[in-house]
C-alpha cells in the first residue's frame, strides 16, 4: 500500500512538473525587452532623441524609417537579418517588428529575436504588437513610410 | 404666425430625412448577413482582372489570406479539402467556388505560396497589404477572414472555419 502512495505521489509530482514547464514556455524575450507601439510612435513623431535601427521581420516594412528584412521564417531573411546587424555597434538600439498576427501564432519574431541574441545586442527590443500591424499601427495613425 | 406653426412639423421631417439620407452615404454600411456582397475587381495572378461577380450562381466562399499569414498557410489544406468535397462544376446540385483575395505586398511570395500549397481556385490581390481598398469595404481587422456568398451574391455567412464550414457547405451544397 505504502509502495502504491509512493508512486502514485512520484507521478503526481511529474505531471504538475510538465504542466508547470508547458505553462512557462520560455521565449527569448523577457518583458522589459517589449516595446509598446506608441514608444516608438512617440519617438519618431518627436526625433530628438537618437533614433533606434527599427526592424521589419515580416511581411511589410510599414513603420516609418524602418529596414525591410522580410519574413524571418525563412532561412534566406534571418540570414539577411545577420548580415544587417553585423554591421551594427552590439550596444545600439534595435527594435524589431513584425505584426503579422498575434504573438503566439506569428512564426517570425522567435527566429529574429533568438539571431539579435545570439548576435551579442545588448539593447534588442521586440515591438509590442498584440493583434497585427494594422489595428496595433496602421489605425493608430502612427508613422508609415 | 398659425401657417409658419403648421409647418413645423414638415420642416422637422424633412430635416430628418434629409440627415438620414446624408448618414448612409457617409457611413459605411456594416458587413452583415443578408446584405450583398460588395463587388470585387482585381489582378489574378496571371494579370488579368476578375471580378467576383463573374462567379454567380455558385455558392462562394471569399477567403481574405496572404502568404505572410500563419494561421491562414494553416488553414489551406483545409479548404483544399472542402473544395475538393464540394466543388462540382456542371452538376446538378449548386457547386462551391473559392474566391481567394490576398493581401500581399510581394508578388513572388504571393505566387511561392499559391505553387507550394497547390491551390487550384482564383486568386486575386492588388499586392497594396492593409491599403487595399478592399480591407476596408470589407472592414477586415485580421485575417483569415471569409465571408459566404449565395448564387445571387448575398452573404450568408461570416468567418467560419473548421468543422463549422464544413456542416455549413455539406448543410448548402450537400454531401
Amino acid at each position: 500500500m505504502k509502495k502504491i502512495t509512493q508512486i502514485i505521489t512520484v507521478l503526481s509530482l511529474l505531471v504538475s512538473f510538465t504542466f508547470v514547464q508547458g505553462q512557462t514556455k520560455q521565449e527569448p524575450w523577457s518583458s522589459s525587452q517589449l516595446m509598446p507601439p506608441k514608444q516608438l510612435a512617440d519617438r519618431i513623431q518627436q526625433a530628438k532623441t537618437l533614433m533606434p535601427l527599427i526592424v521589419n521581420i515580416g511581411p511589410q516594412a510599414v513603420i516609418k524609417g524602418s529596414v525591410d528584412i522580410g519574413p524571418a521564417d525563412e532561412k534566406a531573411n534571418l540570414k539577411k537579418l545577420e548580415t544587417l546587424l553585423s554591421k551594427e555597434d552590439k550596444n545600439r538600439e534595435v527594435v524589431l517588428y513584425c505584426g503579422c498576427c498575434p504573438f503566439d501564432r506569428c512564426p517570425n519574431i522567435r527566429p529574429a529575436f533568438s539571431q539579435i541574441k545570439k548576435m551579442g545586442f545588448k539593447n534588442a527590443k521586440l515591438l509590442d504588437i498584440p493583434k497585427n500591424i494594422k489595428t496595433d499601427w496602421i489605425d493608430k495613425d502612427y508613422p508609415v513610410q | 404666425m398659425i401657417s409658419k406653426m403648421k409647418q413645423l412639423p414638415l420642416i422637422v421631417f424633412l430635416t430628418v430625412l434629409l440627415y438620414g439620407i446624408g448618414g448612409n452615404l457617409s457611413a459605411q454600411q456594416p458587413l452583415k448577413i443578408g446584405s450583398q456582397a460588395p463587388e470585387i475587381t482585381l489582378p489574378s495572378i496571371t494579370g488579368e482582372q476578375k471580378s467576383l461577380s463573374s462567379m454567380k450562381g455558385n455558392l462562394v466562399l471569399i477567403d481574405f489570406w496572404a502568404s505572410w499569414c500563419a494561421p491562414c498557410i494553416q488553414e489551406q489544406p483545409e479548404l483544399k479539402r472542402l473544395y475538393a468535397k464540394y466543388h462540382r462544376p456542371g452538376s446538378q446540385s449548386k457547386n462551391f467556388e473559392i474566391f481567394a483575395v490576398s493581401l500581399d505586398s510581394k508578388r513572388d511570395a504571393w505566387q511561392r505560396a499559391i505553387t507550394k500549397l497547390g491551390l487550384p481556385w482564383t486568386q486575386v490581390s492588388d499586392l497594396k497589404f492593409w491599403a487595399s481598398p478592399v480591407a476596408k469595404t470589407y472592414q477586415l481587422e485580421g485575417i483569415p477572414f471569409n465571408a459566404i456568398i449565395d448564387e445571387k451574391g448575398s452573404i450568408i455567412a461570416l468567418n467560419l472555419h473548421g468543422k463549422e464550414l464544413d456542416q455549413f457547405l455539406s448543410d448548402k451544397v450537400g454531401k
